[in-house]
């Protein structure tokens, strides 16, 4: 019998036996760990609940573990210290519990970091040269820009730069100057634990005690109010104390609707740089450094399509990679460009597949702020066109409908459908604000 | 169970253990004291499963036996009873109290059910240890301490050996203190080095039942620590973690070095503090004589105050404020008449020390201007 089942059954006796608050007292929390040479090792919760079961139960538990396995000779009881802290206090785990959800494996508690992003993987390109020039300024001289705020659409580095920046520091300064990534998720719930079990005094302090703030995803704390609050003045202690700022956003700060405007004027006082969608030859070195660092290697062509097909999310890319060479693995076989293509049409039509018009619309009135009435009249001011175009674009782009249908839909000829697909086609690939608006019109819309 | 004991004796004994008494819904004989007589004399004993305490007292034991009552009530007997001389017999799971002219009757609980008191195998290893020593040193380090739901790690003192010398620490995470012991004040059976997390409660207890000139025994084994005299034994589990390692805070080079008088320094801030009430701050500034500080603190709307002192200075002019509470705290503990605050640059934490005594410093971090 295993191990745990022939426990479990062993405490259902022992429970019919004892009263129900010595059994919770002494019994609930152990286990039987190990078993060897005839003696079971039982896990209790403290030195008392040993001293107690080992004086007073120990004959019956052998007696009933007998009936299951007769090969028992002997218990030993073990102190197990973890379950002591589990039952004994509940701030603990619930301290835990903040402090783990911001945690993933190779996660430094201290510093928030993940170990794997340092700036020796980051593919240099066109797109991103300020950006990175900047990161490795701010690594061999700290606080040159002040702050520095960088942004740029999902999946193309953001998190990889600013998290190899700190990286950067650890290791240079020898982990003299603290830098302490966060979330600006994490930074919010770690204001709402503050002000709930009124130990704001605890979060300020951790926050104002870095030497390098690195907050991710600034556009998620606009709006909420006495978190943006409680950024603005423990953003103004470091600023003042010449302690580095490195803000990540997915637009620019003057782009962020909810953001107050204190902070927004001080987030323009730095080095603002953009991430862009790298282009054709970035993204090959891309493609070849996430193969190299997997051990792998995928043939020119094949890396040539991954590269043509996938132009806007880095993420994505990673994600045809892995897949790619999960069918190689799985299936034994050749990888032919045809095989690629046929990857990458499942990956992003199963993405597609589950989206609706009204969605797109919804999520294009939501990101521009404007009614559906609006957007369906006969309206031609510009802010009310662009987003217009881009509905019908989008129609066109994510769920291919025919452009009559669009035109009904939109209460318009299909050759307006036609002319709107075509303008935004076009003025994607030139002008990258527009690229960017539709990336995160796209993200609004697979999100919900 | 019969015996008859002196109160004064009882009243000290109970005193100390019901420190320990429980509360624990599941198990309500944790509010009771258990109290066993034996061949040569009567132990009391207190647990809340985190930390046990057995008191000894002597008595003419008449017959030997085992009962527990509820603490309370037996103590507030024990503390407004006149006569000196007591007897106590157990009468079914009940206890008598008898003198010439009172008795009580308290009712108990069976000793059987009484949590049993972990013991320590290893008796061979240990540390011997006057009173006076272990108190003082828990006593200056505990200044630097503050109970925190947020970091349960800092809930408790280190006790770190290293066969030359015992170091005890402890820290809230604003400011530190170390006391170090030498080797010439304790004997050490105990071969093999150790660093153990006492908890702060713990600590207390040894505090308040340890008598300065009696002898201390340390035992520890990997989950729990026992600090005995001839009279009290106090068992406590270790708290499983790390403390943080505060080597590289340390430093000897300093950018100013203020030497004063502590008392004097003392009333200063206490002064300065009536000002500081709401977030404590005082600033210390040093005058460009180098022979004066002046110790400041203000507030909106209560006004401000100034107290110059005269100090030796040797180093950079240089402004700092301080959480005054936590300055106290520190010339609260160290004994010597003059002390050396050593400030590094403007972050850096401050060192706090006596002059002549080099086993002990408390670090302070400085409170941050912007």
């Amino acid at each position: 019998m295993e191990l745990e089942k022939l426990w479990q059954t062993t405490l259902g006796e022992m429970e019919i036996q004892l009263s129900k608050a010595s059994f919770a007292t002494w019994l609930k929390n152990s286990r039987l760990i190990d078993k060897k040479d005839g003696v079971f090792y039982v896990a209790v919760a403290n030195n008392f609940a040993k001293e107690w079961v080992e004086n007073k139960y120990q004959k019956n538990i052998i007696g009933i573990i007998r009936n299951f396995d007769d090969s028992i000779k002997k218990i030993e009881f073990v102190v197990n210290n973890q379950e002591i802290k589990d039952s004994q206090n509940q701030n603990i785990k619930e301290t835990a519990k903040i402090e783990a959800a911001s945690l993933d494996l190779k996660t430094d508690p201290t510093t928030g970091l993940n170990q794997k992003y340092v700036l020796s993987s980051y593919v240099v390109g066109p797109s991103n040269e300020l950006a990175y020039a900047a990161a490795s300024a701010i690594v061999n001289e700290i606080g040159k820009y002040n702050p520095f705020f960088i942004y740029g659409g999902v999946g193309i580095g953001k998190t990889h730069l600013i998290q190899g920046i700190g990286n950067e520091i650890l290791i240079k300064y020898k982990k003299k100057i603290r830098p302490y990534y966060v979330s600006s998720e994490k930074f919010t719930s770690d204001v709402v634990w503050g002000i709930r079990n009124k130990r704001m005094e605890d979060i300020k302090k951790r926050y104002r005690d870095v030497d390098v703030l690195i907050i991710d995803d600034i556009q998620f704390i606009g709006g909420k109010e006495k978190t943006e609050e409680e950024f603005f003045h423990t953003f103004n202690t470091l600023y003042e104390n010449n302690k580095q700022i490195i803000i990540s956003s997915d637009r620019p700060p003057q782009a962020i609707p909810t953001l107050e405007e204190r902070l927004r004027s001080r987030f323009e006082g730095g080095l603002i740089a953009d991430v862009t969608y790298p282009e054709y030859e970035t993204r090959v070195a891309i493609i070849k450094n996430k193969l190299s660092e997997a051990g792998q290697e995928l043939s020119d062509p094949v890396i040539d399509i991954i590269a043509k097909r996938l132009k806007k999310n880095i993420r994505e890319l990673e994600g045809i990679i892995k897949k790619i060479l999960f069918t190689r693995e799985t299936q034994h076989i050749e990888i032919t460009p045809e095989i690629v293509e046929d990857i990458i049409e499942k990956a992003t039509k199963s993405g597609s597949r589950k989206v609706t018009d009204t969605q797109i619309i919804k999520a294009v009135t939501e990101y521009f702020n404007i009614s559906t009435e609006d957007l369906m009249g006969h309206n031609r001011r510009k802010e009310i066109v662009e987003p217009r175009q881009i509905i019908m674009y989008l129609l066109r782009d994510i769920l291919e409908l025919s452009y009559p249908y669009i035109g009904e839909k939109m209460g318009k000829d299909h050759t307006t459908a036609i002319h709107s697909y075509e303008k935004i086609n076009q003025e994607v690939n030139r002008n990258q604000s527009l690229n960017q608006k539709i990336l995160m019109i796209k993200d609004l819309i697979y999100k919900n | 169970m019969k015996f008859i004991a002196l109160r004064s004796n009882i009243k000290e004994s109970i005193s100390i253990a019901e420190k320990a008494i429980g509360d624990n819904i599941n198990l309500p004989i944790l509010k009771n004291i258990f109290i066993e007589a034996y061949e040569g004399g009567v132990r009391f004993i207190a647990t809340n499963l985190e930390i046990a305490i057995t008191c000894n007292v002597s008595g003419k034991v008449i017959e030997s036996g085992k009962i527990t009552v509820p603490v309370g009530l037996f103590s507030n007997i024990i503390a407004n009873i006149q006569s000196d001389r007591l007897n106590f017999e157990k009468k079914g799971d009940n206890l008598e109290i008898k003198t010439d002219n009172y008795s009580a009757l308290l009712q108990g609980l069976s000793a059987d059910d009484f949590p049993l008191t972990p013991k320590i195998k290893d008796t061979k290893s240990f540390i011997e240890i006057k009173g006076i020593f272990i108190k003082e040193a828990i006593g200056q380090v505990m200044a630097a301490s503050q109970f925190s739901d947020l970091r349960p790690e800092l809930n408790s003192i280190l006790f770190d050996f290293s066969i030359e010398n015992l170091k005890c620490a402890a820290t809230d995470g604003f400011r530190l203190a170390e006391k170090t012991i030498s080797a010439s004040n304790f004997i050490s059976k105990d071969s093999e080095l150790f660093r153990i997390l006492v908890p702060l409660k713990t600590s207390q207890e040894v505090l308040r039942m340890v008598k300065d000139d009696e002898i201390v025994r340390i035992f520890h084994d990997e989950n729990q620590i026992l600090f005995k005299t001839d009279s009290v034994e106090l068992i406590s589990r270790i708290i499983d973690g790390n403390f943080p390692d505060y080597s590289q805070l340390i430093s000897n080079d300093f950018n100013t070095e203020i030497s004063l008088n502590k008392e004097e320094f003392f009333n200063a801030i206490k002064l300065a503090g009536v000002f500081g009430q709401k977030n404590n701050e005082v600033r210390i500034k040093i005058h460009e004589n180098k022979k004066i500080i002046e110790i400041n603190s203000a507030d909106q709307s209560l006004g401000e105050n100034n107290y110059l002192l005269p100090a030796k200075i040797k180093g950079d002019i240089m402004e700092i404020f301080f959480n005054w509470k936590y300055l106290a705290n520190a010339l609260k503990v160290i004994k010597t008449e003059d002390i050396i605050i050593g400030l590094g640059e403007d972050a850096a934490p401050a060192i706090i020390k006596s002059t002549s005594d080099n086993s002990y410093f408390y670090i302070l971090k400085p409170i941050m201007k912007g």
